[in-house]
């Protein structure tokens, strides 16, 4: 990238400083958190400004009672945990780029999600409220710091996902979950077919499992409650899971989910795409990437399946699984495609979204290329 | 309406859709808020998917506005007709097309109630979540667009966080689908976006939603207490003691009058509040749970708790629950229900706050309400015949606007509709509005798709409003706005 401008926003009002003085100045802006996901989406255009949010960091409010905390959105996901931890809460949610320091306001963008987004699915279902300051300087709050709240529109929703090419996201408030007073993790050996079936029974039980997420030959289940329930449901899943099921020792259950998370993280050289499913097509897909030599982290019983490709060069298989898959495939990490294209068929809404982009950023300031050639094929036709 | 639009409704949804009859017109004038009535030119009560999307290409070739219905239960005059528009009715759109056993998940038609989708899924040991207490009558459609709440949305979330994809026929008359097989999708969350919309960025046709597992096991009581803020305060020590319960109701001794005059459902009646907790999940949570709330309760005061002992006294609890709205009939001759939100910190200070409101009006006010998450629902009982109306209504906007001065919302689940337009710019700034705007016009340019509710307008409200239109130049790049 060869910005030559990088504004370090501490605040909402310097956030909406920085974006409406530069209009004429830098038009084109590229909203960075801690560059964790710099791979994700198609290649970010090159920008006249960098809008680095890694300074907008901070609790704004932490209300325990109502289980909801408000902060600046580059605060990083870590910091928030380990606030809310010594208050016995959390935010239910596991992403794999969490260690390496990703923001709140990046994760939102991203619509990133773990292996819990199976009970408690990802930011977009947790956040309440937002603060974003759009292209022209507007600041614009939605929602609010209450955990039911229908009172005009979920803006945080539209910017689940977009980014950063709808503005940039200055504040957040989340809903939270009490922190679980006790977790295990069961293994069951299982290939892809049977660790769907094994997790659709799971789900039918009423276990409540917290995760489900086939890995490396194995189906892992995240099981959190009190004791006496992580107990129980313990007790039942061993019995449903048969001979191969097993209770890991804290460090084997650590060491598994490091793994998961290392599948979804990818690393220097790799291709990391996640690819969304109907359930029952999980199983067929996950096997012929294992057979194609990728490693695989699936959330079975949601059908979201993330994908890494080891080495080499990795436009066919792209190009394949976009041939299939259509639009709900989305490229993490880039290291072994070639530059270009990131996206497959556009989604049945396509219009719509490029009609929100013209309504929320007239102008194309924010995130040009990201999600190449979706909106820009509609400047083409126009 | 001029004879030839007429023409073009029936060729578009056939001749037996439309009604047009006067007298039938007027059972469309209002939904479940009756303060608000408008006689629409016309009503369309199509049949297929096809046929909506049809009459809305009409209604887009011409500027015509309409309006999406369900049931009409709605409180916040979300369907309330617009007088020169038609109303397209969903009532005949009421299959079930799939239950989808593996995937878990039902496809339905946006008219069918909320309770059928349950029915139908029961079989398979699967029911949709979120249970409005109307639930018997509302539609699919209707809760996608208020994203309608329940009892149990607590634990469980709302209704979107229990649709998986929507069909829908957006304002210039084009279907598209919203959503997916999966929670992982590319882009914006336009799903997320739509639910809750309130009608204003299209019409839903066919809707997919989330089934899920019947709980191991469930567990309830009725705590009765000898006053709300005892209550209050036993609520907010199970949230902090880390447990999520499937719901907490409150009730105070005038909901708890009303609900015996009308269901007899056991409420004692000497009660200054009763709080329902149920929870649910694997046996032996429930049960070490179980244990902990009814301490709680005791701490806290309570001066009984009954347990119900089988499955059918449960669901008599529950009957006397959420038959309350209806119930206050029985002790008022009119009413209105609120729907304010408040942190559920706030609840003593009010409910304190709201009665000394009605003291001054001079009206009682009973309450039945989502204690769990702070969702009031102040009911607002005053006579027509006494000439108390606009007191009422007075007092009703008061309430409102006293959640969002203690840091709440104007709604929790009946929506803003064209109830509470005006009073939306107490929550959200002219920006905040001006940006909701962007949405509605990306969705909606030309105006048509249920306007006048949601975002205040000058015909409601006597304000402009900021509806954000891009020039022509600044569409083309050549320029901005400074
Ligand atoms: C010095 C430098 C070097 C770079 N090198 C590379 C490189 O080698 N390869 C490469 O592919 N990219 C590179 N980039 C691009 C950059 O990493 C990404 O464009 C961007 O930083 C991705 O976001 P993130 O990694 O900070 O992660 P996140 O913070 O997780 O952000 C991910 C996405 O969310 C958006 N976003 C983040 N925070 C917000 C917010 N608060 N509001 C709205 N949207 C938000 C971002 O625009 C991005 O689309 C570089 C950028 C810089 C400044
Ligand atoms: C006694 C009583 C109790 C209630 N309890 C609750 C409760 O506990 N929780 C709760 O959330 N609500 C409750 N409500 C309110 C109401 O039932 C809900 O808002 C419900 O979702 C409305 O559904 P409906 O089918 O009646 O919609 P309608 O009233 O017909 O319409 C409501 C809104 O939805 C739009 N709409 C309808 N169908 C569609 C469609 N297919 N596509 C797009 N837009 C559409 C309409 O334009 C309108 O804006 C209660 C109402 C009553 C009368």
């Amino acid at each position: 990238m060869t910005q030559e401008t990088t504004f370090a926003p501490s605040t909402v009002e310097e956030v909406r400083a920085a974006v409406a003085d530069t209009r004429a100045s830098h038009p084109r802006l590229l909203v960075t958190g801690a560059e964790t996901a710099s791979g994700w989406g198609a290649p970010a255009a090159p920008a006249d400004a960098v809008i680095d949010t890694t300074s907008l960091t901070g609790v704004l409010k932490y209300a325990p009672s109502d289980l909801t905390i408000a902060v600046r959105a580059g605060t990083p996901f870590t910091t928030v945990q380990e606030t809310l931890a010594e208050g016995g809460q959390r935010v239910a949610l596991d992403p794999a780029r969490a260690w390496r320091g990703a923001t709140i306001g990046g994760l939102l963008a991203t619509a990133d999600a773990g292996p819990l987004r199976t009970a408690f699915g990802s930011l977009r279902d947790l956040v309440i409220g937002t603060t974003v300051v759009l292209g022209d300087g507007t600041v614009a709050r939605s929602g609010g710091h209450v955990i039911k709240n229908v009172a005009g529109y979920d803006l945080a929703k539209l910017f689940h996902g977009s980014l950063g090419t709808l503005g940039v996201v200055a504040e957040v408030v989340l809903r939270l979950h009490p922190l679980p007073l006790a977790v295990r993790t069961v293994a069951v050996e299982a290939d892809a077919g049977e660790a769907f079936d094994l997790a659709g029974k799971v789900v039918m039980t009423g276990l409540e499992a917290s995760a489900l997420e086939w890995s490396g030959g194995r189906l892992l289940v995240k099981l959190e409650g009190t004791p006496e329930g992580v107990e129980q449901r313990e007790r039942e899943l061993c019995r449903l899971g048969g001979t191969t099921a097993r209770v890991l020792a804290v460090e084997e259950a650590a060491a598994a989910w490091a793994g998961v998370a290392a599948s979804a993280d990818g690393v220097r050289g790799t291709t990391v795409v996640r690819i969304g499913t109907m359930p029952v097509a999980g199983p067929a897909l996950v096997t012929r990437m294992v057979a194609a030599g990728a490693s695989v982290a699936s959330s079975m019983a949601i059908g979201v399946h993330t994908v890494q490709f080891n080495g080499g060069d990795h436009d066919e298989l792209l190009a394949q699984l976009h041939q299939e898959f259509g639009a709900a495939v989305t490229v993490l990490r880039r290291d072994g495609l070639s530059a270009g294209r990131g996206w497959g068929p556009p989604p049945a809404p396509v219009r719509v979204m490029r009609a929100i982009k013209r309504q929320f950023d007239p102008a194309g300031r924010f995130g040009a290329g990201r999600f190449s050639p979706w909106l820009e094929d509609e400047e083409r036709a126009s | 309406m001029p004879q030839g639009l007429h023409a073009e409704f029936v060729e578009a949804v056939g001749a037996d859709a439309v009604v047009s009859d006067p007298v039938a017109l007027r059972s469309y004038e209002c939904d479940g808020l009756t303060g608000f009535r408008v006689v629409p030119s016309l009503v369309l009560v199509p049949r297929t998917a096809e046929a909506v999307a049809a009459a809305v290409r009409v209604c887009a070739k011409h500027d015509v506005p309409f309006v999406a219905r369900g049931a009409g239960s709605g409180l916040s005059g979300g369907a309330l007709p617009v007088a020169d528009g038609v109303v397209i009715s969903l009532q005949r759109l009421r299959s079930v097309v799939e239950i989808d056993v593996v995937n878990r998940r039902a496809i339905v038609e946006p008219g069918v109630t909320n309770v059928d989708i349950s029915r139908a899924a029961a079989p398979y040991g699967l029911y949709f979540a979120p249970d409005p207490s109307s639930q018997q009558v509302c539609t699919i459609g209707g809760n996608v667009a208020e994203n309608s709440g329940g009892a149990h949305c607590l634990k469980y979330g709302f209704t979107v966080h229990h649709i998986h994809s929507a069909e829908v026929v957006l304002p210039d008359g084009t279907t598209t689908v919203l959503g997916g097989d999966s929670p992982q999708l590319g882009g914006y969350d336009l799903l997320g976006a739509f639910i809750g919309s309130e009608g204003t960025l299209g019409i839903a046709t066919r809707i997919t939603v989330k089934l899920l597992a019947k709980p191991a096991a469930v567990k309830t009581l009725v705590a009765d207490f000898p006053s709300v803020e005892q209550a209050g305060d036993t609520v907010s020590a199970v949230i902090e003691a880390g447990i999520v319960p499937a719901a907490v109701e409150m009730m105070d001794a005038l909901a708890i009058e009303a609900v015996e005059a009308a269901v007899d459902a056991g409420y004692s009646r000497d009660a200054a509040a009763a709080l329902v907790v149920e929870l649910d999940g694997p046996q032996a949570e429930v049960d070490a749970q179980f244990a902990q709330v009814k301490q709680l309760c005791e701490e806290f005061g309570a001066t009984k708790l009954r347990i119900p002992a089988s499955a059918e006294e449960r669901a008599l609890v529950w009957k006397g629950r959420k038959a309350a709205f209806a119930a206050v009939g029985r002790i008022s001759p009119n009413y209105f229900v609120q729907d304010g939100v408040v942190p559920r910190t706030q609840l003593a200070t009010a409910l304190t706050r709201i009665s000394e409101l009605a003291a001054g009006a001079g009206l009682r006010v009973a309450n039945v309400f989502h204690a769990g998450d702070g969702n009031l629902h102040p009911l607002v009982l005053y006579s027509e015949a006494a000439g108390e109306h606009e007191r009422a209504e007075a007092l009703s906007r008061a309430i409102a606007e006293l959640c969002v001065d203690l840091g709440g919302s104007l709604s929790g689940e009946h929506g803003i509709g064209t109830d509470k337009a005006c009073s939306m710019p107490r929550q959200f700034s002219e920006d905040d509005l001006a940006t909701m705007a962007r949405l509605r016009h990306a969705y909606d340019p030309s105006g048509i798709c249920n306007p006048g509710k949601l975002l205040p307008t000058p015909r409601l409200c006597g304000e402009r409003p900021g509806v954000y239109k891009p020039h022509p130049l600044e569409s083309a790049g050549l320029i901005e706005r400074m």
